[in-house]
């Protein structure tokens, strides 16, 4: 008789993944434990015998490390993968499984890593922070909100998707339409971060040159800002960029460099907050 | 402001489920619990100022609006960052008497929360390291076949590593908080040269932050015009953050019908062709 995975299992094993996948990280396994925890409702299910359990289980030991939100269509191939191997359809074993894994974990984790965290997520916080004038908790329950059902059911739908379709499943994701969507994405993503830059960024200068008679004739700041409003804050973003993206800096170098460039900058009075207790 | 054992212990729980890897699971642990908003919002109503908690967690959004860990690598702990950092802001703030709304109170809680996030990545390595011990526990298990055992490695025992990386560091450090605020104070004038620098530095932080995510977005000089197209809208036509999206909004619709017309266009013109014979 055929094996079929129950519905009941698979959203144990979608569950499993959907909690545990980073619970236990560490630096040498990273997912991998949570992903064992993903599969066992499922060899339990399938497999009477302990040695083909023992078998199955001892196949998703190999490491694993992804996007875990987007990772989730993975998880959902291994088990329909892991349905066939149980019926004994004989060009699934360990090979294929952890060859498949291996081979998604980084265009999935590539993907993943722009397309949610970089964009969905940014995106969401952005319109949560335009809610939050003057400390309403609106935007902050309006993200926990959105976020969470967009990451549970958009999960849930990627587990399905990648179970039932296989391979296929994640055609849609490197496939034409997937490259127009997330072209598409990142578009409103630039967008909303410009305007996330210009309302909660601000790099001002305190320059000023005064003339004989004591009385301000160059302020650096309005003549900026007549040029460009924002000028120095969007200059200094575009820096900070291209000293990671092209100078391949960590944040925390720049970070520091900003440290630098803060004490330089007070010291000859180009910033000052304008601080009296 | 004082923080008492119950707020610092309830606090210290969210740090416990927020972190990454955390207890609340990716999804509503690291990306709901650690956003900074979410904490601002959480830490404002455990200290009973919900209003100074949003604010707070706003202003040190943006420095995180982006925080990827491409491969377990973070430049930044979201535990430290929100359930750290925001209370120690807040004690600051209310400490130095300066209005969390201000740039000056913006600025003074980024500083403060960036500072605290960068040194926070101890804890991270920390959880990370002692997750190993109990993933040692799991590989036994596998050994000798009981599978049951992995739950409790994967959701069980890593909560043994956050009451020693965050849980006791968090109830430590807000119970020091006021004390180190204080000495703070007294040793380094809100005038002078130091306290200046960090003020700055507070306000060019998040400049950081915006880079990190234009870093995902931003691969060709072109792709900077979708970014200004928003800074625009914002800083020159004053159009607010929810609006903006909207219009950033149509612009991916634009782009994804144009993509899609390329993608399909071959398939429909010849379709056109026959409806019109």
């Amino acid at each position: 008789m055929e094996k079929k995975l129950s519905k009941k299992s698979l959203l144990k094993s979608f569950h499993n993944w959907y909690y545990g996948h980073l619970t236990c990280f560490s630096q040498e396994h990273m997912q991998t434990f949570g992903y064992l925890c993903a599969m066992l409702p499922l060899v339990e299910e399938l497999y009477d015998n302990e040695d083909d359990k023992a078998k199955a289980m001892n196949t998703y030991t190999a490491f694993f490390n992804t996007e875990p939100q987007l990772g989730t269509v993975v998880v959902g191939m291994t088990a329909g993968l892991e349905e066939a191997r149980a019926n004994g359809q004989e060009d699934v074993d360990e090979e294929t499984i952890n060859g498949l894994r291996a081979g998604l974990m980084g265009p999935v984790a590539g993907i993943g890593d722009s397309l949610v965290v970089g964009t969905v997520i940014p995106i969401l916080l952005g319109i949560a922070m335009g809610m939050s004038g003057g400390g309403s908790p609106l935007g902050a329950i309006f993200y926990i909100i959105v976020w969470n059902l967009f990451a549970y059911f958009g999960m849930r739908f990627l587990y399905f998707k990648g179970y039932n379709l296989g391979a296929k499943a994640v055609e849609f994701l490197i496939g034409a339409q997937g490259e127009a969507i997330r072209d598409s994405v990142g578009i409103l993503g630039g967008i909303v971060i410009g305007a996330v830059s210009a309302t909660w960024v601000s790099v001002k200068t305190s320059f000023t040159l005064l003339n004989e008679a004591g009385e301000p004739y160059l302020e650096l700041q309005s003549k900026l800002d007549e040029v460009f409003p924002g000028l120095l804050t969007a200059v200094f973003i575009i820096i900070c960029w291209a000293l990671m993206a092209k100078k391949k800096m960590s944040p925390i170098k720049v970070m520091l460099l900003l440290v630098v460039v803060a004490f330089l900058g007070v010291f000859v009075g180009f910033f000052n907050p304008g601080l009296t207790y | 402001m004082e923080i008492s054992w119950l707020q610092a212990a309830l606090i210290g729980l969210f740090a416990c489920l927020s972190s990454m890897p955390g207890m609340g699971g990716s999804s509503i642990g690291n990306y709901t619990l650690g956003r900074p908003l979410v904490g601002g919002l959480v830490c404002g109503l455990i200290l009973g100022d919900m209003t100074t908690g949003v604010l707070v967690g706003c202003a040190m959004q943006v420095v995180y609006i982006a925080l990827v860990t491409p491969g377990g690598t973070v430049s930044a702990d979201v535990r430290a960052v929100s359930y750290i950092g925001i209370p120690l802001a807040m004690v600051a703030l209310s400490s130095y008497g300066l209005s969390p709304e201000s740039a000056e109170g913006a600025a003074l809680a980024t500083s403060f929360g960036t500072m605290v996030g960068t040194l926070g990545t101890v804890l991270f390595y920390g959880t990370a390291t002692i997750n190993l011990v109990w993933q040692h526990i799991g590989w036994k298990a596998v050994e000798k076949r009981q599978y049951k055992k992995l739950y409790l490695v994967d959701m069980g025992l890593p909560w043994l590593s956050h009451l020693a990386c965050s849980f006791i560091p968090t109830v430590v450090m807000c119970k020091l908080g006021a004390d180190v605020v204080e000495l703070i104070k007294n040793t380094l004038p809100m005038d002078g040269l130091a306290m200046k620098t960090l003020f700055t530095v507070g306000s060019l932080l998040p400049c950081v932050g915006i880079a990190i995510l234009l870093k995902q977005i931003v691969k060709k000089a072109a792709d900077f015009v979708p970014f200004l197209f928003g800074f625009v809208l914002a800083a020159s036509m004053g159009i607010n953050l929810v609006s903006a999206t909207v219009v950033a909004g149509m612009f991916a619709i634009i782009n994804y019908k144009i993509k899609m017309l390329s993608v399909k266009g071959a398939v429909a013109v010849d379709d056109e062709e026959e409806e019109e014979i």
